[in-house]
């Protein structure tokens, strides 16, 4: 794959793992929409939280 | 003077029976179709939304995963993280076999995208165990 935009392949990953535990941890089509959009938000959220600290860490 | 209670066991047929599976199909192939096709299970419980959801998402993670240079990586008892890394590969099924069959997942160290490939490619083979997981609840009636 073509392409080295690492937030791309972030969201990307995060969208797919999204959109499968949403249809996987609920039932009706309104409650996955709604959980998948939490387990979205909540993967790019804690990965530019993370990607913040460690930035200001001189590791 | 209090009725002394009666010692006697109530009969057998007065027991509550147990609850029917509302699906009444062998959990050993609802597990071994779930794994070998992602979302299959689903598919034959009647799920057909949920199936068709895990049975496009899943081996689209595997495929994304082989396209960013990701690795199948070899079950080697020695290295305990590539053993579980290899176990969670097994899990995304049939498309493992299969890209195994064609030579592809080699994986290339040296890629920028190597490790965001080796995520996909275990996220897909341990979603597919979940998936699995599902599969039996809800052949069981609990979903």
């Amino acid at each position: 794959m073509d392409t080295t935009s690492h937030l791309l392949l972030m969201a990307l990953f995060a969208g797919c793992v999204a959109l499968v535990g949403g249809v996987l941890l609920k039932e009706t089509p309104r409650q996955q929409a709604r959980t998948a959009a939490e387990i979205f938000g909540s993967l790019i959220g804690a990965a530019l939280v993370l990607g913040w600290v460690l930035y200001f860490l001189p590791l | 003077m209090a009725a002394r209670p009666s010692s006697k066991r109530p009969a057998r047929s007065a027991a509550p029976a147990p609850a029917a599976l509302p699906a009444a199909k062998p959990l050993a192939l609802i597990y071994l179709l779930g794994w070998l096709i992602p979302g299959g299970g689903h598919l034959w419980l009647g799920r057909s939304v949920k199936g068709l959801v895990f049975l496009v998402m899943l081996p689209m993670m595997f495929v994304i995963g082989l396209a960013l240079d990701g690795r199948l990586f070899p079950f080697t008892p020695g290295e305990p993280l590539v053993a579980l890394a290899a176990i969670a590969n097994i899990g995304s099924g049939l498309p493992y076999f299969i890209a195994q069959a064609l030579g592809v997942g080699a994986g290339r160290a040296l890629s920028v995208t190597y490790e965001y490939g080796n995520a996909f490619l275990i996220t897909a083979g341990l979603l597919n165990a979940l998936v699995i997981i599902d599969a039996h609840d809800t052949a069981l009636g609990r979903k």
